[in-house]
């Protein structure tokens, strides 16, 4: 999933500040599921909001509406009604969803109320883990099923470098070194002479550093 | 005259009536388990007027649940977070353990009132009434 | 390997002698007379000094610019190269201009993170890594081509180094990673500095039994121990550093004001103990700011003089 987390209240307060009418929208997927933007998260944010209007002293009306994803015309459109009758929109999507937004509804003014982080999974109660940054060419099966591109610190193809230390990264006592795992991975698979190979430098033209990416399937254009 | 919203447990407390006490208004809510103050929940009854929230929950360890007091413990302390940010003063939300059968409620409610007497009544309450920009 | 040594450094080597290497690191700022000092208290006691890479992601003096200030005073720099902070069109760049202006010899290295550093929100590079840039200047030098294959109109030949940590995890792999290294490029190796000599010893003779003693020449890292808070602050805080605690208790275990001179004891110890291992071709100084011990230890170390060579 796309991990995000809600930006502070003092964050948002200051952004929804010069509007009177303002639609709290959610997204039922990615951010819902890291309890960031889903349908309670957007209910709390509406009360939050609406105390803090109180306290302040301020007129405003805060309205909280849940779609099941932001990045998808199909449900962007039900949130239509919702949009045109507030005179801003703070979107606790990720920032695809945000931009969805924006693009369709264009003349709403949009906030972002999650900082929208990594590409990863839920490791355990609580903990969310980066794994993937999108390099747009998986090497996963050459280095056994970790990847060094995301989960290692300095990208190293043929790792690990000095400053891994019991199994973990020389930035972060929690982080785990990626070079360890592919080490200990490629062990238990039987498949150590693999990291014997030289890795020679990575074309990075498919990632984001080739540029904002398109991907166009011909197949499903009618 | 302070109003309180009091939310428990039904195995925490078994039967608890509306307690006026020193001159504060208690309105009692019973929940399966405490696990149930989801954050809207207690937002929402600082959004009806209330002054304070108080969460009793059973000692940990002994939820009937498992874990159902500590994930109201959870609860409460982002609560207390967001109302600090936003200028209601987390004091205002209480927590509680109390031992199984209810005994010490007064005391725990007398505890409250001596803590919420220098924060007084909430100020959504008392603000005066700023038009919007 | 190089058909003609194109260093002082390769020569020494390939002569057989026993090398010394210190390092040097450049100025926080735009003073050439900073590295000049250092330089004058190297002179004559090595045969060799490296110029580090924005170390630890401290923002100083360019590698190659102090290098260029060191080799206008007659020493003979090792350039070292991270690829934290240039991508590959940056890297060959400079190893371009870094040959141009007479640096022979390369070092070539990852780079600590930038989180570590002055400026932890800069964004990184790490386009390619070290072993990758071993290949690169292997294969400028060598076969006079750049990344892309084109053809250089003058081929930069450099003697190659790269690092080796023996005391970093995970310790089986870190022997297979110095024959990668080997194979990548590498004609010379500095060591991580030696407290542990035991683990030393084990990886050394892991290499040993490799075959690669015979491939790379390996010098050890040497860097004496200031004070006892430094000592805990190096065992605890600096990534890749294995200092047993008995040496821990030993430099604490003296007055406060001795604590330095028992840390060149225990350096001095330490280069007779290397000198013996079947394998060392020479120590590598890194007496960070304290420059000036360097020609001391290497007296007392009875490595005086340095030879003379001409390449």
């Amino acid at each position: 999933m796309i991990v995000a987390e809600q930006k502070p209240i003092d964050e948002i307060k200051e952004m929804a500040a010069p509007y009177r009418k303002l639609l709290v929208l959610g997204c039922g997927t990615c951010v819902q599921t890291c309890f960031a933007g889903g349908e309670e998260e957007v209910a709390t944010l509406v009360s939050t909001l609406r105390l803090a209007a109180k306290v302040d002293g301020r007129d405003i009306e805060v309205e909280g509406l849940t779609v099941e994803r932001q990045c998808e015309d199909e449900f962007i459109q039900e949130a239509a009604e919702s949009i045109a009758r507030n005179e801003a929109v703070l979107s606790l999507a990720c920032g695809a969803g945000v931009q969805a937004i924006a693009r369709r509804f264009y003349h709403t003014p949009i906030l972002p109320g999650v900082n929208t982080t990594f590409i990863g999974v839920l490791e355990k109660q609580g903990l969310f883990t980066e794994e993937c940054l999108g390099c747009g060419n998986c090497e996963l099966a050459t280095f056994n099923g970790i990847c060094p591109i995301a989960r290692c610190a300095k990208k190293l193809l043929n790792g690990p470098c000095g400053g891994s230390r019991d199994g973990k990264c020389e930035i972060n006592p929690e982080t785990d070194c990626a070079w360890q795992l592919i080490y200990d991975r490629s062990k238990a698979l039987g498949k150590l002479d693999n990291l014997k190979a030289y890795r020679p430098a990575r074309s990075w033209q498919a990632s984001s550093a080739g540029g904002p990416r398109r991907l166009v399937r011909e197949d499903h254009i009618i | 005259m302070l109003k309180l919203t009091l939310f428990h447990c039904i195995n925490a407390i078994d039967e608890m009536s509306d307690p006026t006490v020193n001159n504060a208004e208690v309105r009692t809510v019973k929940l399966p388990c405490s696990s149930m103050v989801k954050d809207l929940v207690l937002l929402r009854a600082f959004e009806a007027g209330s002054d304070a929230v108080i969460v009793l929950t059973c000692p940990e360890g002994q939820c009937r649940h498992t874990d159902g007091n500590i994930r109201a413990r959870k609860r409460v302390e982002r609560v207390k977070k967001a109302l600090d940010s936003i200028g209601l003063d987390g004091r205002r939300l209480l927590f509680f353990n109390v031992a199984p059968g209810g005994s010490g409620i007064t005391e725990i409610l007398h505890q409250a009132l001596s803590e919420l007497k220098e924060l007084g009544p909430s100020p959504i309450t008392t603000a005066h009434h700023v038009p919007a920009r | 390997m190089n058909p003609e040594p194109v260093s002082r450094l390769e020569q020494i080597l390939k002569q057989g002698e026993f090398a010394v290497t210190a390092e040097c690191g450049p100025p926080r700022g735009a003073n050439a007379d900073v590295i000049r000092e250092k330089g004058e208290l190297l002179k004559g006691f090595v045969d060799a000094v490296n110029v580090t890479d924005n170390q630890t992601a401290i923002v100083r003096m360019s590698s190659i610019a102090a290098c260029v200030h060191l080799e206008q005073m007659g020493l003979e720099p090792v350039m070292q190269m991270v690829t934290r902070d240039r991508n590959r069109i940056a890297l060959q760049s400079d190893i371009l201009g870094a040959y141009s202006l007479g640096i022979r010899n390369i070092l070539c290295l990852s780079g600590d993170h930038q989180t570590f550093g002055s400026q932890p929100e800069a964004m990184n590079v790490f386009d390619i890594d070290s072993m990758n840039l071993l290949h690169m200047v292997r294969t400028m030098g060598s076969e006079g081509t750049d990344m892309s294959g084109f053809e250089l109109d003058e081929a930069p030949h450099m003697f190659i180094g790269a690092v080796a940590n023996p005391f970093a995890d995970p310790f089986e792999y870190r022997v297979i990673r110095l024959a990668k290294k080997i194979e990548a490029g590498a004609e010379f190796i500095q060591t991580q500095c030696v407290y542990n000599t035991e683990r030393f010893k084990e990886w050394l003779r892991m290499a040993r039994e490799q075959g690669l003693t015979e491939q790379v020449h390996i010098l050890a890292g040497i860097t004496p121990l200031k004070s006892a808070n430094a000592t805990r602050y190096m065992a605890t805080k600096v990534a890749g550093m294995d200092i047993p605690d008995d040496i821990i208790k030993r430099i604490a275990g003296v007055p406060k004001s001795q604590a330095a001179a028992e840390g060149i004891k225990l350096c001095l110890e330490t280069i007779q103990e290397l000198r013996e291992l079947e394998g060392i071709h020479g120590i590598h100084i890194m007496a960070i700011e304290s420059e000036d011990k360097v020609g001391e230890i290497v007296e007392e170390a009875g490595l005086l003089p340095r030879p003379v060579v001409e390449v």
